[in-house]
C-alpha cells in the first residue's frame, strides 16, 4: 500500500480509495445503515482516469443492488429506494425533515410541488413508523409510506 | 440511338455528380464533423481524422479518415428503416433534415433505442466539476462530467451523469495502470449513470465539493447530445490523461449540440478540466453556478455552528446515543439538541463511510436518527465562503527573483509546469494542499555564469487538519535536483517524504512531520545516502496574505547533519500575479548561510 502510494504520487497522479462491490462499477456505496447484505470489499483503484472496470453502464442500470445492468431505470418510488445508499439518505432526510433525497423520492412518486411540504412533514412525524428497525428493507419502507399516505387527506391521491 | 444512350449516360453521371457535390458540401458541415468526432486541429494526434478508435462506429471502410465517404455510406445505409438507423439516430436526423427525408416515425422499428430514449431525456444540461480534495492533491487537476436534468430543479438525484473515462482492467497493477493511462493504452468510453451515484462517489466517499454549471443549451441542442450519446454506446476512443480526457470529450459533445462555439478551435497539449470551465464561461455558455458541499464540509459547518461544550457533547453522543437521556443533554433547548444530534449522526456516518456494515454502527446510527426525528426540524448550517475553482490562478507559472546569499547578489528565473504550492494565491484552491510538477530555477550571480539552482520533478504536500471529528494523515513527497551543502554548495539529487499531522485554529495551521531523505551527490561516498529527520511548521492565511514558517532537518547515515529554516510570505497581487518574499537559513555542522529573496510570480494558462 505504502509502496503503491509512493509510486503513484511520484508519477504525479492522484490516488484515492474507491469502494466497489464485485458486481461492477459504482455498485457499492458500502457500509449501509439499512442494506447490510451487500457488503463491499475495499479495493484500491486509482481514479485518475475516471474510469470504470468491466462494462460501461449506459443508462440501463437499476435493480436492487444498483449493479444490475438489465432493465431501464424507471425511478418509481420503490426502485429509487432500492438503489444502494438511497434508503439511508431518505432516512436521514426523514429524520431531519427535509433534503434532496426526500425531494427526489417525492418527485419520483409524482407528488406535486405544493404538496411536498406535507410529504416531508409526514415523513418527519412518522419516522419511527416508517423505519421501525435498523435493518428494514426498501420494500417495507415503501409499504409503510404508502399506508401513511393513504390515511393522509392531501397525499392519499398519490397512492 | 447512340446519341440517346450517350445522353442518358451523361445525364446519369451529371445527376450523380450533382448529388455528390451536394453531399460533399454537407460532409464539410461542422455538425457532421462533430458527429464523427473529427479532430479539427485541437490536439496533435489524429489531426483531421476521427478520434473514435472503433470500427463499429463507421459505415464506410475509411470512414475515420474520410467524412465524405462516411456520409455517402451513411446516406445509403440510413435511407431505409433498418438496423443501422437504430444505431445512428443523430446521424439520421442530420441527414434527413439536410436531404429532406420525411418519415413521420423513423425509429418505429427500434425498440431498444425507443425504450432507452424514453428513460433518458433532459430539459437542462449541467457541467459538473468535482473539486480537489485533501489527501489527494493531484485531484487538483480535477474532473468534469455532464449532468442531464429531467426537469425539476431540486430533484437532481433523478438526473443522469454522462461520464467519459478509461476502461481499465482490475488485473493491472497500479504502476502499469498509470503508465497505460498516460500513454494511451486504455480505451475510453462514455457511460451514463444516475447522478446520485456520482454524488455518492465524490461528495460522500471522497469528500470532494462539487461545482455545477448550467449550460446555455436549449431543448433541441440537448436532444442532439442525447441522440448522439446513443451512437457512442460501447464505442471506444483512445484515452489520454493529458489531452484526450474526460473534459475534452465533453467539449466534443457540446460541439455536437452547438457547432461553431469555437471550444475546439485552439490547439492544446493538455485539457485541464478547470480550463474547460473557464473556456465555456468565456464563451458565455454558462448561465448559472451551484455549489454542492461535500459531506465532510457539511459536517464541518455543523461542527462550527456549535459551542465548544456542545461540540464535545455531540462527539460523546456519537459514541453513546444513550447520552440523549442525560441531564447534560436535556438541559439544552430543543433546537440546539437537534443540531448536536445531527452533528453526531453525520460524524458517525462520515467516519464509517468506507467500512462494511456492522450491526453496532448501524444500531448507533439508527438510534441517532430516531433521536433526530423526535427533535424539531432545523435549518442546516450552510457551508459558505468557498471560491469556485475557475477563480484560481493559472496552471503554469514563470517567476523572476532577486536576492542575496551569504553576501553574494543573485538574479533568478523560474518556470513551473504545474500547479500550486502552499504559498501560491489560494483563491479557488484547497488550503494546505500542494502539487508541483517540473519546476525549474536558473540562478545567475555577479561572479559566475547562470547555473541550474533547482529542478523539482515532483513536490506534493497534503496537510489535512485534524479535529474532534476527523483524524487524517498529513504527508509529503518531493524529489529532484537542488543545491545543498556537501563540502561546498553543490547540486544534489534527492528524494524525500514524510508523514505526520496538522491542525487548524482560525487562520493558523501548524504541522509536524517525520521525514526521510535519500540523497546522491558527488561528495558523499555512498551512491545513495539515506537520512532521517523531521519538519515542523506553521501556515497562516489571512485575505491575500499567506505566510509560512518552517524548519526541517535531516541526519544522514554518514554522520552529516543539515537543517533549513524558512520564513516566507506571499501577497496575491491579483488572480494571476503574486509577490513573494522569503528568508532562508541553511545550516550544517560547522557553518551556515542565509538567503533573502524577493520574487514576482506570474501564473498563466
Amino acid at each position: 500500500m505504502k509502496k503503491v502510494l509512493l509510486a503513484t504520487a511520484l508519477l504525479g497522479a492522484s490516488f484515492s480509495v474507491q469502494a466497489a462491490a464485485p458486481g461492477g462499477p459504482g455498485c457499492g456505496w458500502g457500509n449501509l445503515l439499512f442494506e447490510g447484505k451487500s457488503g463491499t470489499g475495499m479495493h484500491l483503484l486509482a481514479t485518475v482516469f475516471n474510469g470504470s472496470t468491466g462494462n460501461a453502464t449506459f443508462g440501463m442500470s437499476s435493480g436492487t443492488n444498483g449493479c444490475d445492468t438489465s432493465g431501464a431505470l424507471t425511478y418509481s418510488g420503490e426502485s429509487l429506494l432500492s438503489m444502494n445508499g438511497v434508503l439511508e439518505e431518505v432516512a436521514q432526510d426523514a429524520a431531519t425533515g427535509n433534503g434532496e433525497a426526500l425531494t427526489a423520492l417525492s418527485v419520483s412518486m409524482g407528488i406535486q410541488t405544493e404538496d411536498r411540504a406535507q410529504f416531508n412533514a409526514l415523513m418527519h412525524q412518522n419516522f419511527a413508523a416508517i423505519f421501525p428497525r435498523q435493518d428494514v428493507s426498501a420494500g417495507e419502507v415503501m409499504q409503510n409510506i404508502t399506508a401513511l399516505m393513504q390515511k393522509d387527506q392531501t397525499l392519499a391521491k398519490y397512492v | 440511338m447512340r446519341t440517346g444512350l450517350l445522353c442518358l449516360l451523361f445525364c446519369l453521371l451529371a445527376g450523380v455528380t450533382r448529388a455528390d457535390d451536394g453531399l460533399a458540401t454537407l460532409a464539410k458541415q461542422p455538425r457532421w464533423h462533430a458527429l464523427l468526432h473529427i479532430n479539427p486541429g485541437a490536439t496533435l494526434r489524429d489531426r483531421h481524422r476521427s478520434y473514435v478508435d472503433d470500427d463499429n462506429f463507421f459505415l464506410a471502410e475509411h470512414g475515420a479518415d474520410d467524412p465524405f465517404a462516411e456520409l455517402r455510406a451513411s446516406v445509403a445505409a440510413l435511407r431505409e428503416p433498418g438496423a443501422e438507423r437504430c444505431r445512428f439516430p443523430a446521424r439520421y436526423r442530420f441527414i434527413a433534415t439536410s436531404l429532406g427525408w420525411h418519415d413521420p416515425q423513423p425509429f418505429a422499428h427500434c425498440a431498444d433505442y425507443l425504450q432507452w430514449r424514453a428513460s433518458v431525456h433532459a430539459k437542462r444540461a449541467v457541467l459538473v466539476f468535482p473539486a480537489a480534495y485533501l489527501n489527494s492533491p493531484s485531484s487538483m487537476f480535477g474532473h468534469t462530467l455532464l449532468r442531464l436534468d429531467q426537469g425539476e430543479d431540486s430533484a437532481v438525484w433523478l438526473s443522469w451523469a454522462v461520464n467519459f473515462g478509461a476502461m481499465t482492467s482490475e488485473q493491472d497493477n497500479s504502476l502499469f495502470y498509470m503508465y497505460r493511462g498516460l500513454a494511451g493504452g486504455y480505451p475510453g468510453q462514455f457511460n451514463l449513470v444516475p447522478y446520485l451515484k456520482k454524488i455518492q462517489e465524490y461528495s460522500h466517499m471522497e469528500s470532494r465539493d462539487m461545482w455545477e454549471y448550467s449550460l446555455d443549451l436549449n431543448q433541441a441542442q440537448i436532444d442532439w447530445i442525447i441522440d448522439h450519446l446513443w451512437e457512442l454506446k460501447e464505442i471506444n476512443f483512445d484515452y489520454y490523461f493529458f489531452d484526450e480526457n474526460c473534459s475534452f470529450r465533453l467539449l466534443e459533445l457540446i460541439e455536437v449540440a452547438r457547432p461553431g462555439t469555437g471550444v475546439l478551435d485552439e490547439l492544446r497539449f493538455a485539457e485541464l478540466p478547470v480550463n474547460t470551465v473557464r473556456s465555456l464561461d468565456q464563451r458565455g455558455l454558462i448561465t448559472e453556478r451551484h455549489y454542492r458541499p461535500s459531506k465532510q464540509v457539511e459536517l464541518e459547518a455543523f461542527s462550527e455552528g456549535l459551542s465548544a461544550d456542545e461540540r464535545s457533547l455531540a462527539r460523546a453522543l456519537a459514541d453513546d446515543p444513550g447520552l440523549a437521556d442525560s441531564d447534560a443533554f436535556r438541559a439544552y433547548p430543543a433546537e440546539r439538541r437537534a443540531l448536536m444530534a445531527q452533528t453526531a449522526y453525520r460524524y458517525v456516518r462520515f467516519v464509517h463511510r468506507k467500512e462494511d456494515r456492522s450491526e453496532a454502527v448501524a444500531g448507533q446510527s439508527f438510534a441517532l436518527l430516531r433521536l433526530i426525528s423526535t427533535l424539531p426540524a432545523v435549518a442546516p448550517p450552510r457551508a459558505t465562503g468557498k471560491a469556485p475553482p475557475e477563480s484560481g490562478h493559472g496552471s503554469q507559472m514563470i517567476a523572476a527573483a532577486a536576492g542575496q546569499l551569504g553576501g553574494d547578489d543573485f538574479g533568478e528565473f523560474s518556470y513551473r509546469l504545474t500547479y500550486h504550492d502552499l504559498l501560491d494565491n489560494s483563491l479557488g484552491f484547497p488550503e494546505g494542499a500542494q502539487i508541483q510538477g517540473l519546476g525549474l530555477t536558473v540562478r545567475s550571480t555577479e561572479s559566475g555564469a547562470p547555473e541550474l539552482e533547482e529542478l523539482q520533478l515532483v513536490g506534493i504536500r497534503s496537510f489535512s487538519p485534524r479535529d474532534q471529528f476527523a483524524k487524517p494523515l498529513s504527508w509529503y513527497v518531493e524529489g529532484g535536483l537542488e543545491r545543498a551543502w556537501a563540502g561546498r554548495r553543490r547540486l544534489v539529487r534527492y528524494l524525500q517524504g514524510g508523514a505526520g499531522a496538522s491542525w487548524r485554529y482560525g487562520g493558523w495551521q501548524p504541522y509536524l512531520l517525520a521525514s526521510a531523505r535519500a540523497e546522491n551527490n558527488s561528495e558523499f561516498s555512498e551512491v545513495v545516502t539515506p537520512g532521517g529527520g523531521g519538519e515542523a511548521g506553521m501556515l497562516y492565511h489571512a485575505g491575500r496574505w499567506q505566510w509560512q514558517l518552517s524548519t526541517a532537518g535531516h541526519y544522514f547515515t554518514n554522520d552529516v547533519y543539515r537543517h533549513r529554516s524558512r520564513l516566507a510570505v506571499q501577497y496575491a497581487l491579483s488572480q494571476q500575479q503574486g509577490l513573494r518574499a522569503q528568508v532562508e537559513r541553511e545550516g550544517w555542522r560547522g557553518g551556515d548561510d542565509t538567503e533573502f529573496k524577493l520574487q514576482w510570480r506570474w501564473y498563466y494558462d
